[in-house]
């Protein structure tokens, strides 16, 4: 594939640059990396035939979404009153957040545990986690059937405290409109910064200083509130019982959710900051990559760990090799993390982009399967029901998905997310000055959009 | 930017929120409000169904009907032409968002027996419903009854994944969706000291009211008056998902006749005892800030330092 073959071109250019120049010990000290700050893909037209197909899945899936306001639940879904719960819940919400954790797991590797590399792929994982969250958040508002009483959220003598439903309602969009947006904040007023009128770049000078002594501040809650609503995500189906198939009914599940979470966000940062910049042809730095991976092994053996312990203190080790239907699913799912977890120990998988990008998809699936599992296919009700998501429901979690999609590939042009060399940063700019000293006559707006190879 | 954080401002910080901790978990342990087994309130009324004695009339379908006022429920899963008169009869096969209470058939493969049983909303004593429910529009209220408040319902259908009697039903078919299940007919006959359409309406006696320790003593003498008449000799809703205020007397299996096997335990205590200790005063929270915030603080410094050598470094501004 042709696609393949340029990554195996940046890889041997990057494992080049990398040797050459030594830019790190054995440490991790040193921080000249060749990835040194984000740079916004230039020189590529925003609208591309593949964004316009995932806005039109959005567009679709958003028109749905309308007219379900004004519709009842009934017709649109394939829910019944045994799973009252479908995907917009439980995939949109309760698994997708998982991928959205890359804020929190590459967040407290950087700011907490003092893993400097990682600094470097913060803004990737902040944008794709607010999207992946307020997408969750969209669908959940369609899926409530009596959204208007919602209010009562603002009124904390209402709240039934002990419900982890309420801890989910309450921290889920406190997270998502004021930490997450928060901490995107920077990258958007860069943007207004180096492309601002001299009024704005005073404006936003002043702007600075107090912004930048709130943002440790504005850290604590950002980490404290998805610790708290990731687990409380699992904490959902404790009440569920043993509706719920004892592979994965326990009373660890809030603490299992949250290690998925974080091992999905280490695992979903790693396989995004791959795709992307192979579709933008961007180089990699394998340091920092690799750094993503040996922290995702790490995050995987703790997972296992605990589920096994779990199992074991529970008694239920003979019921994950029964080799009946329930195991087989439980086996595959610990498949599916314990390969990433032993393959990138070693320091030449991890550093491999294909096979980074492979583990980091397996591990990705694994926890996502984890989290799925015991809302849907190991959640029995005492009635014999069953459950498959109407095509409505599928059109609009795909809309869903869709959006956050289109809204990166937009994302990505116009802000300073993936990171890059401090070369292509200064290339970029020269081809802005050159751009705008010839397009100034036709009143044609410069940075990145308008921009094309040269 | 204020001074660094040193080893010992780190350690009052750990020991004053592990404080606030130890503080929480000593006032859970005196008012729990999660017991594993719950004890019902004196004052706990009580509805006692003995399938040998029902002879599925269906009175109390209709009673119960009519007291609530819901609509006849023609949802038999038969084309609309085929039902009796064309839809005028209420059949419904289970209970829904129409039916809150319902007398079912259960029989043998075999032919060689049969049983009925009635299943409407149980009224746990610790309902999983009202502990999942976010606003409390599910709620235990007097003498028990688990009743439902439209206001401040949110449509988040957690009771229904809740409930281990799958009692809970949703009205899918409308815009302005209610949850619908027996509150013990609590506003229309409880409040007006009546007892509820259902146990009023039973010509045989086969499910009659009355206070939940008065009706344990009944059944267990009925058990005693006749050993090896009831399945397991034992009161279904004694002890289920820690205690049921609905009582069943069963001579077939209860499983048989659609009553989940269950445990004693009560599934609020299961979901929360965990979290009660660390979200009490939100001492987890706290403490988890508080020691986020120490290392957060330290590392925010020597990031910032390294910062601005880097941008001395490249002449540009460094991104955060």
């Amino acid at each position: 594939m042709n696609r393949w073959k340029k990554l195996t071109e940046l890889l041997s250019a990057a494992n080049h640059h990398h040797t050459t120049t030594g830019t790190f010990d054995e440490d991790g000290a040193t921080l000249v990396n060749h990835w040194q700050r984000g740079v916004p893909v230039y020189g590529e037209p925003v609208m591309t035939p593949t964004l316009l197909f995932f806005a039109a899945l959005a567009a679709i899936g958003l028109i749905l979404a309308l007219v379900r306001f004004f519709s009842p639940l009934g017709p649109f879904v394939g829910m019944n009153d045994a799973y009252a719960w479908g995907i917009w819940k439980t995939f949109n919400v309760m698994t997708l957040t998982a991928l959205g954790s890359g804020p929190l797991a590459v967040g407290m590797a950087a700011w907490v545990f003092n893993r400097e590399k990682l600094h470097m792929v913060m803004r990737t994982a902040l944008v794709s986690g607010f999207l992946f969250y307020a997408t969750g958040l969209v669908a959940l508002g369609f899926d409530v059937g009596r959204a208007w009483n919602f209010y009562w959220i603002a009124l904390p003598w209402r709240w039934n405290t002990e419900s982890a439903m309420l801890e989910i309602c309450f921290c889920m969009p406190v997270y998502c409109a004021v930490f997450l947006l928060f901490e995107n904040l920077p990258l958007v007023l860069e943007r207004f910064y180096y492309t601002g009128s001299d009024a704005t770049k005073a404006f936003l000078r002043v702007c600075a200083p107090p912004l930048r002594r709130i943002y440790p501040f504005m850290l604590i809650g950002a980490y404290v509130f998805p610790l708290m609503h990731q687990s409380s995500l699992g904490g959902l189906m404790l009440l569920a019982g043993n509706k719920v198939h004892p592979l994965w009914q326990t009373p660890c599940l809030p603490f299992l959710y949250l290690l998925a979470a974080c091992l999905c966000g280490l695992g979903f940062v790693a396989f995004l900051l791959l795709t992307a910049s192979l579709r933008y042809s961007r180089p990699l730095d394998l340091g920092i990559l690799g750094e993503l991976g040996n922290l995702l092994s790490w995050m995987c053996f703790v997972f296992l760990a605990v589920r096994f312990v779990d199992l074991i203190w529970r008694g239920q080790l003979h019921t994950a090799f029964a080799f009946d239907k329930m195991s087989l699913l439980f086996l595959c799912e610990t498949a599916l993390i314990l390969v990433p977890a032993v393959a990138l120990r070693s320091r030449v998988v991890r550093e491999t982009p294909r096979s980074l990008l492979n583990m980091a998809t397996l591990a990705c699936l694994g926890g996502l399967l984890f989290r799925f599992i015991p809302t849907t296919i190991a959640f029995f009700p005492a009635h014999h029901a069953s459950y498959f998501p109407s095509m409505p429901e599928l059109l609009m979690t795909i809309g869903y998905i869709s959006l956050g999609i289109a809204a990166f590939s937009i994302a990505v042009k116009y802000f300073a997310i993936l990171p890059g060399d401090i070369k292509d940063w200064n290339y970029m700019f020269r081809l802005v000055r050159a751009r705008r000293q010839a397009a100034t006559s036709e009143g044609e707006k410069p940075w990145p959009a308008s921009l094309s190879t040269p | 930017m204020s001074p660094r954080i040193n080893r010992r401002q780190l350690l009052v910080g750990i020991v004053g929120a592990g404080g606030a901790v130890a503080g929480g978990l000593a006032t859970s342990a005196v008012a729990e409000e999660h017991p594993a087994h719950p004890v019902a309130p004196p004052d706990a009324v009580s509805m006692l169904y003995d399938n040998t004695i029902c002879t599925g009339c269906r009175a109390c379908m209709t009673a119960c009907s009519e007291a609530n006022g819901l609509p006849p429920d023609t949802s038999s899963g038969l084309p609309f032409e085929t039902t009796l008169a064309s839809g005028l009869w209420d059949i419904p096969a289970d209970l829904n968002s129409k039916t809150k209470n319902i007398i079912k058939l259960y029989r043998e493969t075999n032919d060689t027996g049969f049983a009925f049983v009635k299943r409407q909303c149980m009224h746990c004593l610790d309902p999983a419903c009202v502990t999942g429910c976010p606003f409390g529009a599910l709620k235990k209220s007097q003498w028990g009854a688990v009743t439902w408040n439209s206001s401040l319902c949110i449509g988040c259908r957690y009771c229904e994944v809740a409930c281990p009697f799958d009692v809970p039903k949703f009205e899918w078919d409308k815009w302005n969706p209610k949850i619908v299940k027996c509150e013990f007919c609590f506003d229309q006959r409880l409040k007006q000291s009546k007892e509820p359409a259902c146990t009023e309406v039973c010509p045989t006696g086969a499910v009659i009211f009355g206070k939940r320790t008065d009706l344990l003593a009944r059944a267990k003498q009925r058990i005693a008056d006749a050993p090896d008449k009831y399945f397991e000799n034992r009161v279904y809703g004694e002890y289920e998902a820690g205690g049921t205020q609905v009582l069943y007397l069963s001579n077939v299996p209860f499983e048989k006749i659609g009553l989940p096997k269950l445990g004693s335990t009560s599934l609020g205590h299961y979901a929360t005892k965990v979290t009660s200790v660390i979200y009490k005063w939100l001492s987890g929270p706290i403490l988890a800030a508080v020691v986020l915030g120490a290392l957060i603080k330290r590392n925010w410094n020597r990031h910032e330092a390294e910062s601005l050598e880097r941008e001395k470094e490249t002449g540009l501004e460094e991104q955060l």
